[in-house]
């Protein structure tokens, strides 16, 4: 075998050897039921074709390749933002070691979370056991100040009740009565990681505003001026949320946000092993209900938190992922109104600096054709990004995205002339994506590591801009909120769009006449 | 360095060039260009002109004898495209250091050449010598010759070093170098009546390839294209082309006009920019052709692919024309795009509000006249400053400019399009003209400058927008001169005096109140006596204000 002990090589190159191509040969020719060349040619191409979109449009039972996930994702985002507060999934141990390796695949970190690990026996009889000897274990285990529990499919559909088992397992001593114990039903047979989000959120402002479950008085609420955030389901939290903070201190304005996991993704290699690093302190959490104003990031994240907060007596105010110039004017303007403070000049130099950066660069980006495809509230703000660099967001797509997203990114597309094109297709797939990429061409696909098939089977050049991002490291280190994640996204569409310039005049002495130094 | 000099002087003595000839044998020696001012921002030295007129031939290693300054900072920044060899994009550089200043570089250099040749081997090694050479006393001509003996290839000394003079002297450096070393040193496989060679065109971002086909069509052949995406032995035998065009205004006359005088090639001056250019281009080419021996019938022929070319860009503009209709364009450039470009602006239906003539000639300043009337304004030396004002004042819709101009534009919040080397379309031929009107039209109608010029959105109603911040700004400096007018007012005044009316005979401002305080009280015997407004005449305007602004004072001495 070509392997040698002294000279191992690794996969990339061993498997292109000829006695493993030959047996790849052999087994498509003996095992495979192999079809004609030219037939899987021609079918190939039909997938190209309009009328095979129109085909893939029809379907109504199967989607392929969809660009979203469960809502106790969502849920454990969430809890990992309380300070020591540790995720605990109800339900299927399967589903968790998912989420964990989904999130460290994103990160490259680990993310604590536990199951109550259900089995077959659970289905059957119910999941209370689970939750008894679960709570107990990860309480003793790992000493967390709070347990945020939300659920898996499992757990949902034998309609295990959160409430009555908390209380229950509390009863048998399994954490003493005054632990604190949120809880979200998150079944995923319901809306998406977003939704999870929303639901985890919603579950533990609650929990510490209106009265731990009924176990003490509900908090009563004296008006300060504090300013709540919710970043909503992110995969540039740790960059973003930084940043985020970095603006509120230069305002001056008093905050706390809701689920900070600013540091909980990229701890220090320093010697300790920090199991919880959650920034938002439980009492910041109670506390919060005081404030005057609650600004959400993502509004489609926050589809019941806000209404919840604003039943309580706060103003709230949803933002789209706000990205870019406009973007980032309107969150800027909208903390100093309910904050009440002036916006400081060094607010207005980054703008400057980042109009500049646009104006600078804006020939290579201005009437460009991008597919979007991501979270709602991502796709929004990037196409409104791109309006603003006069460039043609065509294909936006959301596969969690609802009809009154769809409405809301019409009207965006309908606010500038670079939209008249432009559509935006809600609960659609990637393969819904693939048919678009093919009938209409674009110059740029934008999404996340998903998209790098697309554009392996379209040739549409791939901008990694999303969750989860597996296949390029850090990025999640880098905002792309305010003026200064504006430019860290301007630079990535950038960088994509000269790289594809190289590598499309590279070849000596036929089209390397264009492959110059200066871009 | 002597024969430097002469090469020098003899380039001032251009007969070819009109301007030169109207001068006297005193302001001849001066040199043809503006002296450069110590103290202001300046374009690029002789031996950068030298570089870029000669870098497009692709097959020749380019080596620069000097410091790493020199090549480091010139090193493939043009985008001079080839079809085929790219040695030319290849940095090769001596590198000097400390001990070749000491002990002199000529071995340094001599192996150099043989490391070329011996790794590369080209048909041809130019080797241009720099500042700190040539101040150390390198000779860079007797090391070439040795190089050229010893391996039996060419090796080019290209004479130009920085200190010499500014770019547009480099250019003629260059040619010269052309002239003695290269040109007529080889012979064609064959000859047709219908060779041609293009001088001073140099194939930015292909252009040249967006003429050829119209060329070759009409069975005219590029004997040789000098420089761009030439190759040595192309240019070695140009000798025995029937007809030149010389393209890029002055910067090669001496190559077309000593290649007339020596071998009898007729040449003319001519632009592929522009639909009304290219046309007459053509026609001229085939005049020529026809004139040293090619069949008539050549002319019918060019005639009929001009209709046919015209009709099609006119077709393919016609919907742009009206979208840019009225639309007012500043235009910084230099030579020949300062008029070139602004024929194919008008053709658009756009305005011309402004332009440039910094590296122009009178001849270029005329044909500027020419096209948009005596009230053209012309602009000299526009400091960034000046070019700041004007983007307010003349309330311009676009600026097109080279890549060091851009940001003038840009932080005035003004649209701008690259149109000098570093550009990424081309813009010749009638195709050409088409992709340069769909840049503007994409460029005014890109959303980003709206977002430019709108100020933060958390500013008040009637706060400092983007041009009353721009003219704040001139006014605080305005102010900041009075200041320092009042603190010392002599040396205002003479700074005052100083500043030039007429750029074309450097007459200053003292030269002609002095004038006309002493009794030249009309723009010709201001002109008269100071040579004022006797070059492109663009100043008169200026002389007659002067005349009137000192009237008062005369009547009040009367």
């Amino acid at each position: 075998m070509p392997q040698d002990a002294n000279n191992v090589i690794d996969h990339f190159e061993l498997f292109r050897g000829p006695e493993y191509q030959e047996m790849l040969a052999r087994k498509r020719e003996q095992f495979e039921n192999p079809v004609d060349p030219t037939e899987l040619a021609r079918v190939r191409e039909w997938t190209k074709t309009e009328e095979y979109k129109e085909l893939n449009f029809a379907r109504d039972s199967l989607t392929v390749n969809p660009a979203k996930a469960c809502q106790p994702l969502g849920a454990v985002f969430v809890a990992v933002g309380f300070e020591s507060t540790i995720p605990f999934v109800h339900g299927s141990q399967g589903c968790v070691a998912y989420y964990r390796s989904h999130f460290s695949r994103h990160f490259k970190e680990p993310t604590s979370c536990v199951s109550s690990s259900m089995t077959e026996d659970a289905a059957v009889f119910g999941g209370l056991n689970n939750m008894v000897d679960g709570l107990a274990n990860t309480l003793s285990m790992y000493k967390p100040k709070m347990i945020a529990v939300s659920t898996t499919c499992m757990a949902e559909v034998i309609g295990d009740d959160l409430n009555a088992f908390i209380k229950t397992a509390k009863e048998k001593g399994s954490v003493p009565d005054d632990f604190d114990v949120p809880f979200a039903h998150t079944p995923a047979f319901v809306g998406s990681h977003i939704t999870g989000y929303d639901n985890a959120m919603k579950g533990i402002l609650e929990h510490f505003w209106d009265g731990k479950a009924k176990t003490v008085d509900a908090l009563v609420r004296v008006p300060n001026g504090k300013i709540n955030f919710l970043g909503g389901f992110d995969g540039y939290t740790v960059g973003n949320l930084r940043e985020v903070k970095r603006i509120f201190e230069l305002m001056k304005v008093e905050y706390t946000i809701l689920g900070d996991t600013s540091d909980v993704w990229d701890t220090p290699t320093d010697g300790q092993f920090r199991m919880y690093d959650g920034g938002t302190t439980l009492e910041d959490a109670a506390n919060a209900v005081h404030a005057a104003a609650t600004i959400s990031m993502q509004e489609y994240c926050t589809e019941k938190t806000l209404p919840m907060i604003a039943a309580h007596g706060q103003e709230t105010v949803a933002l789209n992922h706000p990205i870019g110039v406009e973007g980032t004017d309107r969150f800027i303007m909208e903390v100093a109104r309910l904050a009440g403070v002036e916006i400081p000049e060094a607010l207005a130099m980054e703008r400057g600096r980042l109009v500049d950066a646009i104006a600078d660069s804006n020939s290579h980006i201005h009437g460009k054709k991008f597919a979007i495809y991501g979270d709602p509230d991502l796709c929004f703000g990037l196409a409104s990004f791109l309006l603003e660099l006069g460039a043609e967001p065509v294909h936006v797509l959301a596969t969690n995205g609802s009809k009154g997203w769809a409405k809301k990114m019409q009207a965006l597309f309908d606010s500038s002339p670079f939209g008249a094109n432009c559509k935006a297709y809600p609960g659609k797939d990637l393969w819904h994506m693939r048919s678009l990429l093919f009938t209409s061409p674009v110059d740029f696909l934008i999404g996340n590591t998903y998209g790098k098939y697309l554009e392996r089977d379209t040739g549409t050049p791939l901008i990694r801009i999303g969750f989860p991002i597996f296949d390029r490291h850090h990025k999640h280190r880098y905002p792309v909120w305010g003026y200064q994640g504006g430019l860290n996204v301007l630079v990535t569409i950038l960088d994509r769009i000269f790289e594809h310039m190289d590598a499309t005049t590279n070849v000596p002495a036929k089209t390397d006449y264009s492959y110059d130094i200066i871009r | 360095m002597s024969s430097l000099n002469q090469t020098i002087q003899d380039v001032f003595n251009e007969p070819g060039c009109g301007k030169n000839q109207g001068k006297s044998e005193k302001e001849r020696k001066k040199g043809c260009t503006k002296q450069l001012q110590p103290g202001g921002a300046a374009g690029g030295c002789a031996f950068d002109g030298a570089k870029i007129a000669l870098q497009p031939i692709t097959d020749v290693a380019h080596l620069v004898h000097g410091p790493i300054a020199c090549e480091g900072n010139s090193w493939d920044n043009r985008g001079a495209a080839s079809s085929g060899p790219q040695l030319y994009r290849t940095g090769f550089t001596t590198d000097i250091n400390e001990t070749d200043i000491v002990f002199g570089g000529e071995k340094h250099l001599f192996k150099a050449i043989r490391e070329i040749i011996a790794k590369y081997d080209p048909p041809a090694v130019f080797v241009y010598q720099t500042c700190v050479p040539a101040m150390i006393g390198d000779d860079i001509n007797a090391v070439c010759k040795a190089a050229a003996e010893k391996f039996g290839k060419p090796v080019v000394p290209i004479n130009s070093p920085g200190f010499v003079g500014p770019k547009n002297l480099g250019n003629k450096l260059a040619g010269e170098a052309l002239l003695e070393h290269v040109i007529g040193t080889r012979e064609p496989e064959f000859t047709t009546p219908y060779d041609i060679n293009i001088i001073g065109e140099y194939n930015l971002a292909g252009e040249l390839w967006q003429i050829k086909p119209l060329l070759d069509e009409l069975g005219i052949r590029i004997l040789s294209c000098i420089s761009g995406d030439a190759r040595y032995e192309e240019v070695a035998w140009s000798h025995r082309a029937r007809a030149a065009m010389m393209v890029c205004s002055k910067a090669m006359i001496n190559v077309a006009r000593k290649m007339e005088e020596r071998y009898g090639i007729p040449f003319f001056e001519g632009s592929f920019y522009g639909i009304g250019d290219m046309s007459d281009s053509l026609r001229e080419i085939a005049r020529l052709l026809i004139e040293r021996g090619a069949d008539p019938e050549l002319m019918e022929r060019t005639e009929a692919v001009i209709t046919r070319e015209e009709a099609r860009a006119w077709e393919r503009i016609a919907p742009y024309a009206q979208r840019l209709a009225g639309k007012k364009v500043l235009l910084i450039t230099g030579g020949v795009k300062s008029w070139s470009v602004v024929a194919a602006l008008q053709e658009a239906g756009m305005e011309i509000v402004g332009t440039s003539v910094k590296k122009s000639t009178r001849e270029d300043k005329e044909k500027i006249k020419e096209l948009m009337g005596q009230d053209a304004h012309m602009f000299d030396d526009l400091t960034p400053r000046e070019m700041y004002r004007m983007l307010k004042t003349a309330e311009a819709d676009i600026m097109l400019s080279g890549g060091r101009s851009q940001f003038i534009a840009l932080k005035a919040g003004m649209p701008w399009l690259d149109i000098n080397q570093e550009r990424h379309y081309a813009y010749a031929g009638y195709h050409g003209m088409v992709e340069l009107v769909r840049e503007i039209d994409r460029t005014i109608s890109n959303r980003v400058w709206e977002q430019v010029r709108k100020p933060p959105p958390w500013e008040e109603e009637g706060a400092a927008n983007w041009q009353s911040r721009a003219m704040a700004s001139l006014e605080a400096e305005a102010e900041e001169l009075a200041a320092a007018r009042l603190a010392d007012p002599a040396l205002a005044e003479a700074n005052r005096r100083a500043q030039a009316v007429c750029m074309c005979k450097g007459v200053s401002t003292g030269a002609v109140e002095d004038a006309v305080i002493g009794g030249a009280d009309t723009r010709g015997a201001v002109s008269a006596q100071t040579g004022a407004s006797t070059g492109c005449g663009a100043c008169g305007v200026l002389v007659d204000q002067i005349i009137e602004d000192l009237s008062p004072l005369l009547q009040a001495a009367e």
